[in-house]
C-alpha cells in the first residue's frame, strides 16, 4: 500500500470514525452475544455462558486497538494526539512558551510588515477586471526614462490604427500634476473648499477597467468628448470616506471644481486608488472636463505640439504584450516623422500599468526590498536561534520524559514527531501575534510618512492574502529551523544513560551546538547593528551637509486661489497685497513667494536654448530646472547673490524677461565668462530671450545629496502659477505668527484655501525630497538591529548561566581547595568570550558580503566604513561581555559548602 | 476434545480466505466454520479474529456487508473478493507446497542422504 492509499484511508478514517466505531463495536458484540447464546443452547446458565464468552473472546480493547491499526488510522490521530499533548506540555511550562511565541513574533512581525510593504510596491495588481490587461504606451528615452505623453491628434490616431491590437483604447491626463508646478484641483462643496488630486479620463476608461461604482454611476462611454460639456465628478471612496464621513447625500449636489459648477454623480468603488502607484487620485472627472484647469484651452484635445495625454490601452483577448508591440512598431516609426519628438527613440512601447506603471526614472524599489527583506530575516533567523536554543535547554530537561516514552514503545519517528508538532504549534502562535505586531508597525509607518507630502501619498498596506501565506511560511520556516535539531536530539537519548544519570545532564555535544547557535546570533546581530549604524551616520550626514540655504525660522504658507476660481489677474492682485501686508507685521524679517518648495514639491525642468552654444547630433540639449520667485526670495531663505542683482517689483509681466541663474548653470553653459547681461531661451517659450541679471549660490532643491544641477530662477509675475508658497522669516520661532498670517489671508480672500502651514525645517526633515528617506531607513534598520541586539543579548545570557550553572559542584570543589574568585571569572566566561569572538568573526563576514545591498542608499559614508565597523563591533563586544559577566559573577560569590550540597 | 493445535505464524489468514471462500460469513460464522472443518484441533484466540479480518479486508481481499443474521441481529458479512480468489490460489498452492517440501524433508531416512 502506498503511503498516499494509507494517508487517504487514514484520513477518511477519520472522518467518520464516529461510524466506525460503532460498527466495529456491534460487530464485536454480535460475536460475543451470539456466541453466549450459544452456549446457553448448549445448557450453560445466563450468567455463567456470558462471563465465558467475554473470557475467551479475549480483551476487547485490546482487540479494537489493533483493528483500528489495521485499518491505517493511526498516523492521522496520532497526530492529533501530538497535537493535543503539544498544546497541553506548551501550557504546562509558560514561560519559555511565552517567551518563544513573543521571540517569533517580533521576528515574523518584522517581516510581514516589510514585505506588506514590497507587496504593495512591487506586486499587487489594481483592483480592476484583468489588471495584467491593462498598458501604458510611451516611446523609451533611455534606459530608465520614457515620455508617455502624446497630443490628442496622436492619440485618435494611434486608437484608429490598434483596433485589432488593443479592445480599448483611453486618454487621462492626471490633473495638476502635468501642469508648471504640482498642485491639486479644489473641491468646494457647502462653502468648503479641499484640495481633490483629479484624474480627467476619457469615456471609455471605466468599462475598460471593468469597475462598478460604489455608489451612483462612474464617467459614461459618451462623456467627455467636447471640452467643457460634461460637469460631473465622482470621488474616490477613501476621499468620500475621509471628506464627507460616508454621507450619501453628497450624490447629486452641486459642487464647484476650482470655481466652475460640477455634480458629484457617484463614488469609485472601495480600494480604487486610481491608475498610478503611490498616489491616490480623488476625484474622476471627464477628459473634456480639463479645460476647468487650463482656463478653458482646448489645447491638450486639438493641438499636434501640445502633448498632456497619457494613453492606457487594454490588451485585446489573446494578445500578448510582445505581439502587441511588434505592431506598434510601425505606427510609433510613423508617429515619430509626422510628429517629431527630439531625444527620444521612434519606438512605440505597450508597457504594463502595475507597479511602478508611470514612475518615470530609475526604479529603487527592487534593490531597497531586497535591502530590508535581507535585515528582516536576519532577525528572523536570530529569533528562531533564540528559540532553538530554549529549546535544546528545554530537550536537556525532558531527556528523561523522552526516555521514559522510548521505553514505552514509543517510535523514534513519533517522539521527533511530537516535538516538531510542539515547534509547529509554537510557531503558528508567534505568526498569528506576529502579523499582529506588523500591522501595529505599519501603522507607525504609515503615520510617519503621512506628513511627508502634500501630495496624496498612499500609505496604505492592506493585509492581503500574499501577506498571510508570507507569514505562514515565515512560520514553518521557523518551525523547521528550531525544532529539527533539537528533535533529533533528543530522540536519540539513550535510556539508560539518561535515566542513571539523576538530575545532572551535561554532554559536551549538547553545549557545543548551543555555543555555536548563540555565536550566529551574536554574527547576526552585528550584521544588522552595522547596517543601522550605517543608515544612522548616513542620516546624520545629510542633516549636517550644507544645503545652500537656511532653513531655520522660516514659515511656509501654502496657498492656492485657483481653487476657488481665481483668474490670473485676481491672483496676481491678491499675493501682492498680502505680502505688502505680511511685512509689515511685527516680527518679520523678510517675506518671499516662491513657486516649487526646495525639498518639499516636484521639481520643473525645461530644454533650454542658448545663442552659441551648438548641440552636436545625438547630444542630449542642455536642460536646466527652473523656479519662479518673487523679489527677496534669496534674502528669506539666505542664498547668497553672488552677482547682479535681485528682481525687483518692477520687473513685471510686461517688463524685459530676467533670470538668475545658480553657479552650476553658468559654470556649465558661460564657463569662464560673466554670464550677467547674457540670455538664454526656454524651449517651452522660444519666442522671449531671458536676460540674466545675476548670479547665485548653488542649494538643495530635489534632494540632499545628488549633484547640483543647472537652475535659473525667474519672477513669479513672469511665471504665475495659482498655487504659490509665501515664506516668511521671522526674528522668533515661526510657528508662533501662523495666526497673524492666516488673519491676513482670511481678511484679504476669505474663501481662498490654505492648504498647509509648515516649517522650513519640517520641509527638510519630512519631505519627500528631504531626509524622509534617510529618516524611515535609519529607524527602520536601528529598530531591527536593536531586536537583533537584545536577542543576542538573551542568547549569550542564557549560554553562559546555564554552562555556569551546570558547573556549580565543580565551582564548590575548585573554592573549597582553594582556586581565587578570579581563576573561578576566567573559566566560567572563558566560554562566553570565545562564543564572542567566533560571532565578531561572523558578523564581520556577514556585514561585508551585505554591504553591497546598502551602500547605493548610503549618503557620505561607504559600505565598508571602518569607523561604523569598528565602532558597532566595540559596542555589540561591551554589551555581550556583560551578558557574559553577570552569571560568572554569581558563580564567584558561590558557597562552596551549599555548592558541594547542591546534589 | 482431544489436544489442541497451536496455530501456526501467519495461517490464520489462509484460514480465513478459506473459510470465506464457502460462501458469506460474518465473523463468529468464521470462526464456527474453521472449528467445524477442523474438527476442533485448531486453537483459535476468538479477539485475534477481527484484525486479522479487518486487515484483510483492508487489503481488498474480502469485503464486509451489514445484513442480518439467524437470530435476527445485524451482522456483518465477509465475501471473498475477485482478489481475493486469486490470493487464496497462490496461498494454497505456496502451503501446499511448503508441506510437501517439509514433510519430504522430514522422512529422509539417514540411507537417502
Amino acid at each position: 500500500m502506498t503511503w498516499w492509499h494509507s494517508l487517504r484511508s487514514g484520513l477518511s478514517a477519520v472522518l467518520r470514525r464516529k461510524r466506525l466505531e460503532d460498527d466495529m463495536d456491534a460487530e464485536l458484540h454480535f460475536h460475543i452475544d451470539t456466541y453466549a447464546e450459544d452456549l446457553i443452547r448448549q445448557g450453560m446458565a445466563r450468567e455463567d455462558a456470558r462471563r465465558q464468552a467475554c473470557l475467551e473472546f479475549g480483551g476487547l480493547e485490546r482487540a479494537k486497538a489493533e483493528c483500528r491499526d489495521a485499518l491505517g488510522t493511526n498516523l492521522v490521530e496520532s497526530l492529533l494526539q501530538d497535537l493535543r499533548f503539544g498544546l497541553r506540555m506548551l501550557v504546562k511550562s509558560p514561560g519559555f512558551t511565552a517567551v518563544s511565541v513573543i521571540t517569533l513574533a517580533l521576528g515574523i512581525g518584522a517581516n510581514t510588515a516589510i514585505f506588506s510593504i514590497v507587496d504593495t510596491l512591487l506586486f499587487r495588481p489594481l483592483p480592476v477586471r484583468d489588471p495584467d490587461g491593462l498598458t501604458f504606451l510611451a516611446f523609451p528615452r533611455d534606459a530608465n526614462h520614457f515620455e508617455p505623453e502624446f497630443s490628442g491628434p496622436e492619440f485618435r490616431q494611434i486608437r484608429e490604427a490598434t483596433r485589432g491590437v488593443f479592445s480599448s483604447v483611453n486618454a487621462m491626463i492626471l490633473g495638476g500634476l502635468s501642469s508648471a508646478n504640482a498642485r491639486s484641483d479644489g473641491l468646494t462643496v457647502d462653502g468648503v473648499t479641499m484640495p481633490a488630486e483629479a484624474l480627467f479620463v476619457s469615456g471609455d476608461f471605466f468599462p475598460a477597467l471593468g469597475i462598478r461604482p460604489y455608489l451612483g454611476r462612474l464617467i459614461l462611454s459618451g462623456e467627455g468628448n467636447v471640452p467643457g460639456s460634461d460637469p460631473v465628478v465622482v470621488l474616490s471612496y477613501h476621499y468620500w470616506r475621509t471628506r464627507f464621513h460616508e454621507d450619501t447625500s453628497v450624490i447629486n449636489k452641486p459642487a464647484f471644481i476650482n470655481g466652475r459648477p460640477v455634480t458629484i454623480v457617484g463614488v469609485a468603488p472601495k480600494g480604487f486608488l486610481g491608475p498610478t502607484p503611490l498616489i491616490e487620485m480623488q476625484a474622476y472627472l471627464p477628459l473634456g472636463m480639463m479645460t476647468l484647469e487650463n482656463g478653458g484651452d482646448t489645447a491638450f484635445l486639438t493641438d499636434a505640439r501640445t502633448r498632456s495625454l497619457l494613453i492606457v490601452a487594454r490588451l485585446a483577448p489573446s494578445v500578448s504584450i510582445k505581439s502587441a508591440d511588434a505592431a506598434l512598431g510601425p505606427l510609433g516609426q510613423h508617429l515619430a516623422k509626422q510628429y517629431p519628438r527630439p531625444g527620444v527613440q521612434p519606438v512605440l512601447q505597450a508597457r504594463p500599468l502595475r507597479p511602478p506603471g508611470l514612475v518615470n526614472g530609475p526604479n529603487p524599489f527592487p534593490e531597497l526590498a531586497a535591502l530590508f527583506l535581507t535585515l528582516s530575516g536576519l532577525v528572523l533567523a536570530l529569533a528562531c536561534l533564540n528559540v532553538a536554543n530554549l529549546s535544546l535547554v528545554r530537550a536537556s530537561a525532558r531527556r528523561r520524559e523522552m526516555a521514559v516514552r522510548a521505553a514505552l514503545g514509543g517510535s523514534r519517528t513519533r517522539l521527533i514527531l511530537a516535538l516538531l508538532v510542539e515547534t509547529l504549534l509554537l510557531a503558528l502562535f508567534g505568526a498569528a501575534a506576529g502579523m499582529a505586531v506588523g500591522v501595529l508597525a505599519l501603522h507607525a509607518l504609515r503615520s510617519l510618512a503621512a506628513t511627508a507630502s502634500e501630495l496624496p501619498l498612499v500609505f496604505e498596506f492592506p493585509f492581503s492574502g500574499r501577506v498571510f501565506v508570507f507569514g505562514l511560511g515565515a512560520a514553518l520556516v521557523a518551525a523547521a529551523t528550531v525544532g529539527i535539531i533539537p528533535a533529533l536530539r533528543a530522540s536519540r537519548a539513550n535510556l539508560s544513560a539518561v535515566l542513571h544519570e539523576g538530575g545532572r545532564s551535561s554532554t559536551g555535544r549538547r553545549q557545543r551546538l548551543r555555543t555555536i547557535l548563540v555565536a550566529g546570533q551574536v554574527g547576526g546581530s552585528l550584521a544588522l547593528l552595522i547596517a543601522a549604524g550605517l543608515f544612522v551616520r548616513s542620516l546624520r550626514n545629510a542633516q549636517h551637509a550644507d544645503l545652500g540655504f537656511d532653513p531655520g525660522n522660516v514659515l511656509n504658507v501654502r496657498l492656492d486661489p485657483g481653487e476657488i476660481g481665481y483668474t490670473k489677474a485676481q491672483g496676481v492682485a491678491f499675493y501682492s497685497q498680502m505680502l505688502a501686508r505680511i511685512r509689515v507685521l511685527r516680527a518679520v524679517q523678510s517675506a518671499s513667494l516662491v513657486t516649487i518648495v526646495p525639498l518639499g514639491d516636484n521639481v520643473q525642468g525645461d530644454d533650454i536654448i542658448i545663442p552659441g552654444h551648438e548641440t552636436s547630433l545625438g547630444e542630449q540639449p542642455p536642460h536646466a530646472s527652473y523656479n519662479a520667485v518673487s523679489p527677496d526670495y534669496f534674502k528669506t531663505m539666505r542664498i547668497s547673490i553672488l552677482y547682479g542683482r535681485d528682481f525687483f517689483d518692477s520687473d513685471t509681466d510686461v517688463s524685459p524677461r530676467v533670470a538668475l541663474i545658480n553657479e552650476t548653470m553658468a559654470e556649465r553653459f558661460w564657463h569662464g565668462i560673466d554670464p550677467v547681461g547674457r540670455s538664454f531661451k526656454r524651449a517651452d517659450d522660444p519666442q522671449n530671450d531671458i536676460e540674466i541679471i545675476g548670479v547665485v549660490r548653488d542649494s538643495r532643491t530635489e534632494d540632499t545629496y545628488s549633484p547640483y544641477t543647472p537652475t535659473f530662477y525667474v519672477p513669479i509675475s513672469q511665471g504665475y502659477s495659482p498655487a504659490q508658497t509665501l515664506q516668511i522669516r521671522t526674528a522668533g520661532a515661526p510657528q508662533a505668527i501662523g495666526p497673524d498670517v492666516l488673519s491676513v489671508v482670511r481678511d484679504l480672500a476669505p474663501t481662498v484655501p490654505v492648504l498647509s502651514i509648515r516649517t522650513m525645517s519640517d520641509v527638510v526633515n519630512n519631505g519627500a525630497g528631504g531626509l524622509l528617506l534617510f529618516n524611515i531607513g535609519a529607524r527602520l534598520s536601528a529598530v531591527l538591529g536593536l531586536l537583533g541586539l537584545a536577542l543576542a543579548v538573551i542568547g549569550i545570557y542564557g549560554v553562559t548561566a546555564y554552562a555556569a550553572g551546570q558547573r556549580t559542584q565543580e565551582i564548590g570543589l575548585r573554592m573549597a581547595l582553594g582556586a581565587q574568585p578570579a581563576t573561578i571569572l576566567w573559566m566560567v566566561s572563558r566560554h562566553g568570550l570565545a562564543i564572542i569572538g567566533a560571532g565578531l568573526a561572523l558578523g564581520l563576514a556577514i556585514a561585508i558580503a551585505v554591504s553591497h545591498l546598502v551602500g547605493d542608499f548610503l549618503v557620505g559614508v561607504g559600505a565598508t566604513d571602518p569607523l561604523t565597523y569598528l565602532g558597532v563591533s566595540l559596542l555589540l563586544s561591551l554589551v555581550a561581555l556583560a551578558a557574559c559577566y553577570l552569571p560568572a559573577r554569581r558563580s564567584m560569590r558561590v558557597d562552596p559548602m551549599v555548592a558541594l550540597r547542591h546534589e | 476434545m482431544g489436544q489442541q493445535l497451536e496455530l501456526l505464524q501467519g495461517t490464520l489468514d489462509l484460514l480465513i480466505l478459506k473459510a470465506v471462500s464457502l460462501g458469506p460469513r460474518h465473523g463468529y460464522g468464521v470462526l464456527l466454520r474453521i472449528q467445524q472443518i477442523s474438527k476442533n484441533t485448531l486453537e483459535i484466540q476468538q479477539g485475534s479474529l477481527y484484525p486479522a479480518l479487518y486487515r484483510l479486508e483492508q487489503q481488498g481481499w474480502i469485503t464486509g456487508e451489514w445484513g442480518e443474521s439467524e437470530n435476527k441481529r445485524k451482522a456483518k458479512y465477509y465475501r471473498l473478493t475477485a482478489l481475493g480468489k486469486r490470493k487464496l490460489h497462490a496461498e494454497t498452492d505456496k502451503w501446499k507446497r511448503m508441506a510437501n517440501v517439509i514433510a519430504g524433508i522430514l522422512q529422509t531416512t539417514p540411507e537417502e542422504v
